[in-house]
Protein backbone atom coordinates (compact mmCIF):
# COMPACT_ATOMS: atom_id res chain seq x y z
CA UNK A 1 0.00 0.00 0.00
CA UNK A 2 2.96 2.39 0.80
CA UNK A 3 4.70 1.60 -2.16
CA UNK A 4 1.52 2.10 -4.35
CA UNK A 5 1.13 5.54 -2.61
CA UNK A 6 4.97 6.17 -3.27
CA UNK A 7 4.22 5.59 -6.81
CA UNK A 8 1.25 7.76 -7.12
CA UNK A 9 2.86 10.26 -5.61
CA UNK A 10 5.58 9.98 -7.98
CA UNK A 11 3.48 9.88 -10.52
CA UNK A 12 1.55 13.49 -9.90
CA UNK A 13 4.57 15.01 -8.95
CA UNK A 14 5.97 13.92 -12.48
CA UNK A 15 2.92 15.58 -14.89
CA UNK A 16 3.47 18.40 -12.55
CA UNK A 17 6.99 19.20 -14.28
CA UNK A 18 7.14 22.07 -16.16
CA UNK A 19 10.08 21.51 -17.92
CA UNK A 20 14.07 20.94 -16.90
CA UNK A 21 14.94 18.12 -15.20
CA UNK A 22 13.91 18.86 -11.57
CA UNK A 23 15.55 16.36 -8.77
CA UNK A 24 13.15 14.07 -7.11
CA UNK A 25 13.28 13.86 -3.23
CA UNK A 26 11.62 11.79 -0.68
CA UNK A 27 11.37 13.90 2.16
CA UNK A 28 10.56 11.73 5.62
CA UNK A 29 10.90 12.55 9.14
CA UNK A 30 13.21 10.63 12.07
CA UNK A 31 12.14 11.83 15.83
CA UNK A 32 10.68 14.74 14.47
CA UNK A 33 13.65 15.67 12.62
CA UNK A 34 13.07 15.64 8.45
CA UNK A 35 15.40 15.24 6.07
CA UNK A 36 15.37 14.58 2.11
CA UNK A 37 17.11 11.76 0.04
CA UNK A 38 17.44 10.75 -3.60
CA UNK A 39 14.57 8.54 -4.81
CA UNK A 40 16.82 5.92 -6.41
CA UNK A 41 17.99 5.26 -3.56
CA UNK A 42 14.81 3.96 -1.64
CA UNK A 43 13.69 0.86 -2.19
CA UNK A 44 10.54 0.87 -0.29
CA UNK A 45 8.39 1.57 3.00
CA UNK A 46 6.44 -1.06 5.23
CA UNK A 47 5.62 -1.07 8.67
CA UNK A 48 8.08 -1.18 11.38
CA UNK A 49 7.83 -4.54 13.29
CA UNK A 50 10.55 -3.61 16.03
CA UNK A 51 14.36 -4.57 16.05
CA UNK A 52 16.46 -7.73 17.14
CA UNK A 53 19.25 -6.17 18.78
CA UNK A 54 22.96 -7.41 18.10
CA UNK A 55 25.68 -7.31 19.87
CA UNK A 56 27.97 -5.03 17.39
CA UNK A 57 30.58 -2.27 17.29
CA UNK A 58 29.83 -0.80 13.79
CA UNK A 59 28.27 2.69 14.73
CA UNK A 60 24.31 2.68 14.25
CA UNK A 61 24.11 -0.81 12.91
CA UNK A 62 23.31 -2.03 15.99
CA UNK A 63 19.90 -3.97 15.38
CA UNK A 64 17.67 -6.14 12.52
CA UNK A 65 14.56 -5.70 11.42
CA UNK A 66 12.81 -9.27 10.28
CA UNK A 67 11.23 -9.16 6.67
CA UNK A 68 9.72 -12.05 5.00
CA UNK A 69 12.47 -15.04 4.77
CA UNK A 70 15.14 -13.09 5.99
CA UNK A 71 16.54 -10.17 8.23
CA UNK A 72 17.70 -6.46 7.40
CA UNK A 73 20.11 -4.65 9.29
CA UNK A 74 19.25 -1.26 10.78
CA UNK A 75 20.66 1.91 11.17
CA UNK A 76 20.04 3.88 13.48
CA UNK A 77 19.59 7.34 11.94
CA UNK A 78 17.47 8.80 15.23
CA UNK A 79 20.71 7.73 17.30
CA UNK A 80 23.28 9.51 14.56
CA UNK A 81 21.21 12.92 14.59
CA UNK A 82 21.09 12.39 18.41
CA UNK A 83 17.22 12.39 18.67
CA UNK A 84 14.98 9.43 20.57
CA UNK A 85 12.45 8.03 18.53
CA UNK A 86 9.10 8.44 19.80
CA UNK A 87 7.43 5.03 21.25
CA UNK A 88 4.60 4.00 19.42
CA UNK A 89 3.87 3.18 15.89
CA UNK A 90 6.78 3.90 13.19
CA UNK A 91 7.44 3.08 9.44
CA UNK A 92 10.02 1.33 8.18
CA UNK A 93 12.17 2.64 5.58
CA UNK A 94 14.11 0.49 3.10
CA UNK A 95 17.20 1.92 1.36
CA UNK A 96 18.94 0.35 -1.80
CA UNK A 97 22.64 0.59 0.07
CA UNK A 98 25.81 -0.34 -1.61
CA UNK A 99 26.22 -3.16 0.72
CA UNK A 100 22.65 -4.50 0.59
CA UNK A 101 19.08 -3.56 1.47
CA UNK A 102 19.01 -1.30 4.54
CA UNK A 103 16.45 -0.42 7.14
CA UNK A 104 15.46 2.46 8.59
CA UNK A 105 12.97 3.32 11.12
CA UNK A 106 11.08 6.31 10.52
CA UNK A 107 8.18 8.42 12.07
CA UNK A 108 4.74 6.89 10.96
CA UNK A 109 4.37 9.79 8.21
CA UNK A 110 4.18 8.30 5.02
CA UNK A 111 7.55 9.97 3.31
CA UNK A 112 5.87 12.52 0.96
CA UNK A 113 7.90 12.21 -2.90
CA UNK A 114 8.78 16.03 -3.49
CA UNK A 115 9.94 17.82 -6.91
CA UNK A 116 13.54 20.26 -6.02
CA UNK A 117 15.18 22.40 -8.14
CA UNK A 118 18.32 21.75 -8.97
CA UNK A 119 19.59 24.97 -8.42
CA UNK A 120 18.22 24.78 -4.56
CA UNK A 121 20.46 22.07 -4.08
CA UNK A 122 23.77 23.09 -2.19
CA UNK A 123 26.25 19.89 -2.18
CA UNK A 124 28.94 19.17 0.09
CA UNK A 125 27.83 21.48 3.11
CA UNK A 126 30.05 20.19 6.22
CA UNK A 127 32.30 17.34 7.26
CA UNK A 128 29.56 14.47 7.19
CA UNK A 129 30.25 11.66 4.89
CA UNK A 130 26.12 10.50 5.04
CA UNK A 131 24.70 13.80 4.14
CA UNK A 132 25.38 15.53 0.90
CA UNK A 133 23.99 18.82 1.02
CA UNK A 134 21.00 20.23 1.52
CA UNK A 135 18.26 20.95 -0.54
CA UNK A 136 15.05 23.31 -0.53
CA UNK A 137 11.46 21.60 -0.84
CA UNK A 138 8.26 23.37 -0.21
CA UNK A 139 9.66 25.86 1.16
CA UNK A 140 11.96 24.19 3.80
CA UNK A 141 15.28 23.34 3.56
CA UNK A 142 16.41 20.28 4.85
CA UNK A 143 19.84 18.01 4.81
CA UNK A 144 20.04 15.32 2.45
CA UNK A 145 20.99 11.95 3.16
CA UNK A 146 23.30 9.61 1.12
CA UNK A 147 21.26 6.67 1.87
CA UNK A 148 23.28 4.41 -0.38
CA UNK A 149 26.41 4.94 1.38
CA UNK A 150 25.09 5.83 5.46
CA UNK A 151 27.94 4.46 7.96
CA UNK A 152 30.61 3.40 4.96
CA UNK A 153 32.38 6.63 5.53
CA UNK A 154 31.78 6.79 9.01
CA UNK A 155 32.44 2.75 9.87
CA UNK A 156 36.03 3.54 7.94
CA UNK A 157 36.65 6.20 9.68
CA UNK A 158 36.15 4.81 13.44
CA UNK A 159 37.57 1.71 12.30
CA UNK B 1 18.24 -33.73 31.51
CA UNK B 2 16.04 -33.65 28.83
CA UNK B 3 16.19 -30.70 26.26
CA UNK B 4 13.56 -27.99 26.38
CA UNK B 5 12.73 -29.01 22.69
CA UNK B 6 14.65 -31.03 19.43
CA UNK B 7 12.97 -29.65 16.90
CA UNK B 8 12.58 -31.76 13.61
CA UNK B 9 11.74 -29.91 10.48
CA UNK B 10 11.20 -31.52 7.00
CA UNK B 11 14.56 -30.81 4.92
CA UNK B 12 14.26 -30.20 1.31
CA UNK B 13 17.52 -29.19 0.49
CA UNK B 14 20.70 -31.81 1.04
CA UNK B 15 22.05 -29.32 3.53
CA UNK B 16 21.76 -28.48 6.70
CA UNK B 17 23.30 -27.71 10.16
CA UNK B 18 22.46 -28.56 13.69
CA UNK B 19 22.63 -25.73 16.42
CA UNK B 20 21.79 -25.88 20.16
CA UNK B 21 19.86 -22.54 20.46
CA UNK B 22 20.59 -20.72 23.88
CA UNK B 23 19.30 -17.14 25.23
CA UNK B 24 21.94 -14.93 26.73
CA UNK B 25 20.03 -12.31 27.81
CA UNK B 26 17.32 -10.96 24.93
CA UNK B 27 19.48 -12.52 22.39
CA UNK B 28 18.93 -15.89 20.78
CA UNK B 29 22.06 -17.27 20.42
CA UNK B 30 22.75 -20.36 18.70
CA UNK B 31 26.21 -22.45 18.59
CA UNK B 32 26.78 -24.98 16.35
CA UNK B 33 25.57 -28.83 17.90
CA UNK B 34 28.78 -30.67 16.77
CA UNK B 35 31.18 -29.59 19.17
CA UNK B 36 28.70 -29.30 22.39
CA UNK B 37 29.91 -31.81 24.71
CA UNK B 38 27.13 -31.52 27.34
CA UNK B 39 25.27 -29.16 29.30
CA UNK B 40 25.25 -29.30 33.39
CA UNK B 41 23.91 -27.07 35.72
CA UNK B 42 26.41 -24.65 37.48
CA UNK B 43 26.43 -26.26 40.45
CA UNK B 44 28.77 -28.55 38.53
CA UNK B 45 31.71 -26.53 38.30
CA UNK B 46 34.36 -26.57 40.96
CA UNK B 47 35.41 -23.41 42.78
CA UNK B 48 38.44 -23.16 40.28
CA UNK B 49 35.69 -22.50 37.62
CA UNK B 50 37.33 -25.41 35.51
CA UNK B 51 34.48 -28.35 34.75
CA UNK B 52 35.48 -31.41 34.48
CA UNK B 53 34.03 -34.52 33.01
CA UNK B 54 34.53 -37.43 31.22
CA UNK B 55 38.17 -37.20 31.73
CA UNK B 56 38.59 -33.93 30.11
CA UNK B 57 38.68 -30.41 31.37
CA UNK B 58 36.81 -27.15 30.08
CA UNK B 59 38.00 -23.88 31.32
CA UNK B 60 35.64 -21.38 31.82
CA UNK B 61 35.00 -18.47 29.55
CA UNK B 62 32.61 -15.84 29.75
CA UNK B 63 30.70 -16.05 26.52
CA UNK B 64 27.87 -13.55 27.44
CA UNK B 65 30.86 -10.83 28.14
CA UNK B 66 33.07 -11.44 25.00
CA UNK B 67 29.67 -11.38 22.78
CA UNK B 68 28.90 -7.92 24.75
CA UNK B 69 25.94 -9.27 25.76
CA UNK B 70 24.73 -8.63 29.44
CA UNK B 71 23.42 -11.48 31.25
CA UNK B 72 20.36 -11.96 33.18
CA UNK B 73 22.21 -13.47 35.99
CA UNK B 74 21.99 -16.45 37.49
CA UNK B 75 18.93 -17.89 37.40
CA UNK B 76 17.16 -21.86 37.57
CA UNK B 77 17.24 -21.73 34.04
CA UNK B 78 21.05 -20.78 34.05
CA UNK B 79 23.25 -23.69 32.05
CA UNK B 80 26.94 -24.26 31.71
CA UNK B 81 27.74 -25.33 28.20
CA UNK B 82 30.19 -27.76 27.26
CA UNK B 83 32.07 -26.76 24.33
CA UNK B 84 35.24 -28.58 22.88
CA UNK B 85 36.74 -29.67 19.57
CA UNK B 86 40.09 -31.52 19.38
CA UNK B 87 41.95 -30.14 22.44
CA UNK B 88 40.20 -26.79 22.61
CA UNK B 89 37.56 -26.50 25.50
CA UNK B 90 35.46 -24.22 26.68
CA UNK B 91 32.51 -24.01 29.61
CA UNK B 92 30.44 -21.11 29.75
CA UNK B 93 27.27 -20.14 30.94
CA UNK B 94 23.94 -19.17 28.78
CA UNK B 95 20.63 -17.82 30.38
CA UNK B 96 18.57 -20.65 29.25
CA UNK B 97 18.87 -23.72 27.05
CA UNK B 98 16.08 -23.47 23.97
CA UNK B 99 17.08 -26.45 22.67
CA UNK B 100 17.69 -28.40 19.21
CA UNK B 101 17.31 -27.31 15.79
CA UNK B 102 18.24 -28.68 12.20
CA UNK B 103 18.42 -25.59 10.13
CA UNK B 104 18.70 -25.28 6.08
CA UNK B 105 21.84 -24.23 4.64
CA UNK B 106 19.82 -22.13 2.46
CA UNK B 107 17.69 -20.56 5.47
CA UNK B 108 21.36 -19.57 7.10
CA UNK B 109 21.92 -15.77 6.28
CA UNK B 110 25.34 -14.19 6.76
CA UNK B 111 26.15 -11.73 9.18
CA UNK B 112 24.85 -8.52 7.08
CA UNK B 113 27.94 -6.72 5.22
CA UNK B 114 27.05 -3.30 6.95
CA UNK B 115 28.31 -5.10 10.21
CA UNK B 116 31.57 -3.83 10.00
CA UNK B 117 33.32 -4.49 13.34
CA UNK B 118 34.72 -6.98 15.40
CA UNK B 119 31.18 -8.77 15.44
CA UNK B 120 32.10 -10.21 12.00
CA UNK B 121 34.78 -12.43 14.04
CA UNK B 122 31.97 -13.39 16.98
CA UNK B 123 28.94 -13.69 14.75
CA UNK B 124 28.83 -16.15 11.27
CA UNK B 125 25.05 -15.15 10.65
CA UNK B 126 21.93 -15.65 11.68
CA UNK B 127 18.18 -17.64 10.86
CA UNK B 128 14.98 -16.67 11.43
CA UNK B 129 12.54 -18.93 14.10
CA UNK B 130 9.21 -18.39 14.87
CA UNK B 131 9.13 -15.25 16.48
CA UNK B 132 12.63 -14.48 16.91
CA UNK B 133 16.34 -14.99 15.09
CA UNK B 134 18.86 -16.21 16.39
CA UNK B 135 22.86 -14.99 16.18
CA UNK B 136 25.11 -17.65 15.64
CA UNK B 137 28.02 -17.63 17.48
CA UNK B 138 31.20 -18.52 15.80
CA UNK B 139 32.64 -21.91 17.31
CA UNK B 140 35.99 -21.02 16.18
CA UNK B 141 36.12 -17.50 18.24
CA UNK B 142 34.85 -19.38 21.31
CA UNK B 143 37.38 -21.77 21.29
CA UNK B 144 40.10 -19.43 20.16
CA UNK B 145 40.68 -21.89 16.74
CA UNK B 146 42.11 -19.47 14.26
CA UNK B 147 39.11 -17.58 12.22
CA UNK B 148 38.72 -19.38 9.06
CA UNK B 149 36.61 -18.53 5.65
CA UNK B 150 33.25 -20.46 5.02
CA UNK B 151 33.45 -21.80 9.28
CA UNK B 152 29.81 -22.80 8.88
CA UNK B 153 30.50 -25.45 5.93
CA UNK B 154 32.77 -28.02 9.06
CA UNK B 155 29.41 -28.15 10.53
CA UNK B 156 27.14 -29.26 7.61
CA UNK B 157 25.51 -32.41 7.29
CA UNK B 158 25.09 -33.67 3.61
CA UNK B 159 21.85 -35.31 3.30
CA UNK B 160 21.76 -36.61 0.34
CA UNK B 161 25.38 -38.58 0.61
CA UNK B 162 24.19 -40.87 3.17
CA UNK B 163 23.69 -44.64 2.56
CA UNK B 164 20.66 -46.47 4.36
CA UNK B 165 20.34 -45.86 7.92
CA UNK B 166 23.78 -43.74 7.91
CA UNK B 167 22.15 -40.29 7.61
CA UNK B 168 19.85 -41.04 10.84
CA UNK B 169 22.44 -42.04 13.03
CA UNK B 170 24.54 -39.11 12.43
CA UNK B 171 22.32 -36.72 12.45
CA UNK B 172 20.77 -38.34 16.01
CA UNK B 173 24.58 -38.40 17.37
CA UNK B 174 24.35 -34.55 19.11
CA UNK B 175 20.89 -35.15 20.43
CA UNK B 176 21.89 -38.60 21.96
CA UNK B 177 24.82 -37.18 23.18
CA UNK B 178 22.99 -34.17 25.08
CA UNK B 179 20.08 -35.52 26.15
CA UNK B 180 22.47 -38.38 28.10
CA UNK B 181 24.16 -35.69 29.94
CA UNK B 182 23.03 -36.90 33.06
CA UNK B 183 22.75 -32.83 35.28
CA UNK B 184 24.78 -32.28 38.78
CA UNK B 185 27.04 -35.32 37.74
CA UNK B 186 29.51 -33.18 35.77
CA UNK B 187 32.82 -32.39 37.58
Amino acid sequence: MLRGQLRKQETTATRGTGGGRPQHMVVFAVAGKRMAARTEEVAGVVSWTGAIPVPSETPFVTSLVRQEEGCLPVFDLAEKFKRTMREGESLCLVVKHVDGPLAIRIDPEVPSLQMVSRSSIQYHIGDDPDCAGLCVAAGEQLPIINLATLGVSSSRHAG
Amino acid sequence: MGLRQSQTVTLTSSQAVRFLVTLIGDSSIALPAQWVRGIVIPTSVGRDGVLTWADASYEPSDLAGRLKLASQGRSAETRVVLYGHDHQRRSFAVDRVVGIVDVERTMIQPLPAHFRGAERDRLLGLFAEKDSVALIANPFWILDFPSRKNALDVFVLCLSEHRSGETEGRLQLPVATLDAVPVGHAG
